[in-house]
């Protein structure tokens, strides 16, 4: 079997890598969907989306992973600990790394507010860098960061629903993290991220003892036959993020 | 005295293992350390299996020291469940930290993330020490829930697992209830050695 077929599960489905995970969504992502990862700060948001692409790039899938949160160098050093990580991939240009807000720099945008005209054109260059590189795995981090520059309500769902379109167009898997507040359970800042998504993951966490549990839930995945179950989530430097089955009995 | 009833769980315990069942282990908190030792001494015996310890009762360092042939011993490796909760900070290639008793669930993968390291066709044990510790950091329900996940999973791939129950005063109902979970039960009692 090729090794870019390896991922691919009946034809169409995307395995994440991760075990767990790949046997809740009843074998992968179904390819080309566009799915949002939501959590609170220290959720594992991030991490769960590196590892989606560096899965992918070990089996000879490239992607590409834009952040609007921090700058390249933070991202890299806080993955440089986990034994996932391979430096080589990102080298070899099979996992690329863009800072969105370099990208609106040299577009002479203004880095914290974007007018119409400003969002469209680096929707634009989201859409040319995919293709130039031939990217079959994108992730945004984050779409709640990208919104937080537009100036009102309209812009935003304007924004959100060109996205979605231009993502659809794509054909890549995509993941899009959302930020939420702790101990809430919302999708979205905005409340229309959710809307242009074709799955949801939701990570959470709850107090047991004193102790903060990361949980991890399949909220929805359109064509995929997935287990709606919250499972235990662990991140740890050896394995990434892992799941287990949450222990239910009463605290 | 000591000696002779060390000898006698060693033999016990052999016995016991031979059936490859999960075993519970009930035994007042008198003879734990006679029974820590004829295990560990059996272990040490047993160098072609591979055995995962898990303990929640002392810290991997206090072990070590007490029994200086488990720091380098292959056949064993070790989850540390009370360190990082009591500040102790330390790495060891021999030991799987977890954070905190109440991480029921990392624990789970940890024993199983551990035992997939070991090569196929190997005899594997699990010894859990002890569930009356688990029982003092949790919700009973919790861990009766918790330990039926582990002997189940466990069961499923061949590994045989050993759990210590220490008799405890206003435990027992909890404890009666996990340790019949198991295949076999072992009653420790001085007079029966």
């Amino acid at each position: 079997m090729q090794e870019e077929e390896r991922l691919m599960v009946n034809g169409n489905l995307c395995k994440t890598g991760i075990e767990e995970l790949d046997i809740q969504l009843g074998g992968g992502i179904p390819t080309g969907s566009t799915v949002l990862v939501v959590g609170s700060s220290g959720s594992g948001k991030t991490t769960l989306c590196m590892q989606f692409l560096i899965n992918a790039a070990n089996q000879g899938e490239r992607g590409v992973f834009f952040t609007i949160t921090e700058p390249l160098f933070k991202l890299t050093k806080n993955m440089e600990g986990f034994s996932f990580y391979d430096k080589k991939l990102i080298e070899s240009g099979m996992v690329n790394l863009i800072d969105l807000r370099i990208i609106s720099e040299r577009l002479g945008l203004d880095t914290e507010k974007y007018t119409v005209e400003d969002a469209s054109a680096l929707l634009d260059i989201l859409r040319d860098i995919a293709d130039e590189l031939n990217v079959k795995r994108l992730i945004i981090d984050s779409i709640t960061a990208l919104c937080y520059r537009l100036q009102t309500p309209e812009m935003i769902r304007d924004f959100i629903f060109k996205l979605g379109s231009s993502l659809a167009a794509m054909k890549c898997t995509t993941l899009l993290t959302s930020e939420v507040p702790p101990m809430t359970f919302q999708y979205s800042q905005y409340g229309i991220e959710e809307f242009i998504s074709d799955g949801i993951m939701f990570l959470g966490d709850f107090e047991r003892k004193g102790d903060l549990i990361r949980t991890f839930q399949l909220v929805k995945m359109r064509g995929a036959a997935h287990s709606r179950t919250k499972s235990a989530m662990s991140i740890s430097s050896k394995n990434g993020v892992e799941l287990a089955p949450l222990l239910k009995s009463r605290e | 005295m000591a000696n002779v009833l060390i000898d006698g769980l060693k033999e016990r315990i052999a016995n016991a293992i031979k059936v490859n069942q999960s075993i519970g282990i009930l035994l007042p908190g008198s003879n734990y350390s006679d029974l820590l030792q004829a295990l560990f001494e059996h272990i040490e015996s047993k160098t072609e299996e591979a055995w995962v310890y898990v303990s929640v009762t002392k810290p991997y360092d206090t072990l070590v020291k007490q029994y200086e042939y488990l720091a380098d011993a292959k056949n064993v490796k070790f989850i540390d469940c009370i360190s990082r909760a009591a500040g102790i900070l330390r790495t060891d290639e021999n030991c799987v930290y977890i954070e905190s008793p109440t991480m029921l669930e990392k624990l789970g993968l940890e024993i199983i993330n551990t035992f997939k390291e070991v090569k196929e066709n190997t005899k594997k044990y699990l010894v859990i020490d002890s569930l009356s510790n688990l029982i003092v950091y949790n919700d009973p329900d919790i861990v009766t829930e918790f330990f039926y996940h582990i002997v189940n999973r466990t069961r499923a791939k061949d590994i045989h697992t050993i759990s210590l129950a220490i008799e405890e005063e206003g435990l027992e109902k909890h404890l009666n209830r996990l340790v019949y979970l198991n295949d076999k039960i072992l009653k420790v009692r001085d007079s029966f050695i």
